[in-house]
């Protein structure tokens, strides 16, 4: 069974609030969370007694060899709720790859079905110290048995094989990239919170940068950095009371992949791109929106080449085209007639916020309260997370139509 | 436990290919640990002999085998590893100039080689082309498996271009 959702416009995004990221935050992860939640509650003029579901999801993506200690590198929803002062009646952890966009889901469906009148989303994300990725592991059972030994390990190989693939397949270079990044690097440039806040990057120094695992670079990866950031939803009905513009949520898809028992790092660019267009056929029924309504696309980027494959499997461009989409302006939020991609500079243009970038800029753009970036025209938005074949998006509105 | 390569299974043992067989310095290259159903596996590259998993109920072969077959969805697919010819042609390829794993970085720049073997539409495997990070691939460039031992009685497979079939 598909279709519109019966949640669809049911629910809305009504506050948020979002750390400073930086490589290292002083502070710790819990103790930052429960202030950013707080500041959430806050901002969408609740008091945390007001709460009553709490959702996240708390993936640590790391291949490194590190301890996952909670509170520490990660914050679990039942440890907020036993340090949020709040009244949590619905306490739940997405478990999946697109972590903020399922986390959407979560709470859409407690809020819809009365499991929860007033929900929290936030997404904690930490940067240990030391190498990110790096393993001193020299004897791997489990699925790695069949990657490690081969020196197939990380994510960097595992986005390079797909993203070469496309580059093969299509003629495609890495040149057609540099727009990519100009653009995330740009915004976020603009963005106070930003790690990159200031530094944009031209495409001479895009280019300038040597391959770590060919065809990608340190630019094509988002950077690991510590940070917070906190939404509230609420129902339609209680949004209208509270302080700020209410953002509706529209629709929701995730992938559900068939990839005949791949490995975990081995992502086929079809296994990406026939899940992709599966997800978003779907996101659309789930919305009853089509993608030339939508006039605030926010992509996913955690690894570059996933701007190519989000363009062409939700439809905003031919597939195979998309190394051409992005050139020439196009994707140049500043453009009149440019489809603002990265507006909110993404992953790539913030630090390795995962689906946050995404969707604050639905949120804000949507809400009107986006201060000097502020858009002209965002009626209709989505946010992405992930692979195209392991993540969802969602679709935001400011009418609930 | 699962058997090995059963008895007049498709395909023929492969020859050793062009590995190295000279462990990296430093650091040691990492090795697989095997488990029940991984063991037939790793027990045939030891023998330089490549191997997938064949399952009872659909006949399909799958690398690596899980508890359900990935093509039928069986339940029971009492997999059984099975030699295979270990040729195959290039699907997609990356050069790693900086690795997670100290036990590769002697051996950087290294290419990997996304492989589909001819026994099955899809059946990829992934592995080092052994012949050297500027070896000229494309799509479609015939390679066939080759073995590194990377320990004693360990043996990885990897993949060597293979000759005079550009166009087969």
């Amino acid at each position: 069974m598909s279709g519109r959702l019966t949640s669809s416009n049911k629910v809305a995004v009504v506050g948020y609030a979002h750390s400073v990221v930086q490589r290292h935050n002083p502070r710790p992860l819990g103790a930052l969370t429960v202030d950013i939640v707080r500041a959430a509650i806050a901002d969408a003029g609740l008091v945390p007694a007001q709460v009553d579901g709490i959702v996240a999801a708390t993936l640590f993506p790391s291949a490194g060899s590190h301890t996952i200690e909670d509170g520490v590198h990660t914050v679990t929803t039942t440890w907020l709720a036993e340090r949020l002062g709040a009244s949590p009646r619905y306490v739940a952890g997405f478990q999946g790859v697109g972590q903020v966009s399922g986390s959407v889901a979560l709470a859409v469906n407690a809020i819809v079905s009365g499991a929860a009148d007033h929900v929290v989303l936030y997404r904690s994300l930490h940067n240990p110290r030391g190498s990110y990725h790096a393993s001193a592991t020299d004897a791997f059972g489990g699925p790695a048995q069949w990657t490690a030994p081969t020196g197939y390990f990380g994510p960097l190989a595992m986005i390079a094989l797909p993203y070469n693939e496309y580059l093969q397949r299509y003629g495609a270079t890495r040149e057609a990239m540099a727009a990519v990044l100009v653009e995330a690097r740009k915004n976020g440039a603009r963005i106070p919170w930003s790690y990159w806040y200031g530094k944009p990057l031209t495409a001479e120094q895009y280019l300038a940068a040597p391959t770590l695992t060919d065809p990608i670079c340190r630019y094509d990866c988002d950077i690991p950095v510590d940070g917070v950031a906190a939404f509230v939803l609420t129902s339609a009905d209680r949004a209208v009371d509270g302080p700020n513009r209410p953002v509706y949520v529209s629709g929701y898809a995730h992938a559900v992949p068939k990839t005949n028992n791949r490995l975990p790092l081995h992502w086929p660019l079809d296994d990406i791109m026939t899940a992709g267009l599966d997800t978003a056929r779907r996101l659309w029924e789930s919305s009853g929106v089509k993608p030339g309504e939508v006039d605030l696309p926010q992509l996913y980027d955690g690894f570059s080449p996933f701007v190519w494959f989000w363009l062409e499997s939700l439809g905003l461009c031919p597939v195979g085209e998309a190394h051409r989409f992005v050139q020439d302006g196009r994707i140049d939020s500043d453009r009149p007639d440019g489809l603002p991609v990265l507006s909110g500079g993404g992953a790539l243009g913030n630090g390795r916020m995962h689906g946050i970038p995404q969707m604050l800029e639905c949120y804000l753009q949507l809400a009107g309260r986006a201060g000097d970036r502020q858009r002209a025209t965002a009626t209709l938005a989505v946010a992405c997370q992930s692979s195209p074949h392991y993540g969802g998006a969602v679709v935001y509105s400011v009418d609930p139509f | 436990m699962i058997p090995a390569g059963t008895a007049g299974a498709a395909g023929v043992p492969v020859p050793a290919g062009a590995g190295t067989g000279t462990p990296a310095a430093g650091s040691p290259r990492p090795v697989p640990v095997p488990d029940e159903q991984s063991a037939p596996f790793w027990a045939a590259t030891a023998r330089h002999m490549l191997t997938a998993a064949r399952c009872a109920r659909c006949r399909s072969l799958t690398i690596p085998p899980d508890q359900v077959c990935p093509h039928c969805d069986a339940t029971d697919p009492e997999f059984v590893f099975e030699p295979v010819s270990g040729r195959g042609r290039i699907r997609s390829w990356t050069v790693v100039r900086q690795s997670f794993l100290p036990g590769f970085n002697a051996e950087l720049p290294y290419l990997l080689v996304d492989v589909e073997l001819d026994e099955q539409q899809e059946l990829r495997m992934i592995g080092r082309l052994l012949d050297g990070p500027d070896s000229p691939v494309r799509l479609g460039t015939p390679v066939r498996v080759a073995f590194e031992d990377v320990a004693d009685g360990v043996s990885i497979p990897a993949f060597v271009l293979a000759d005079g079939q550009e166009d087969a």
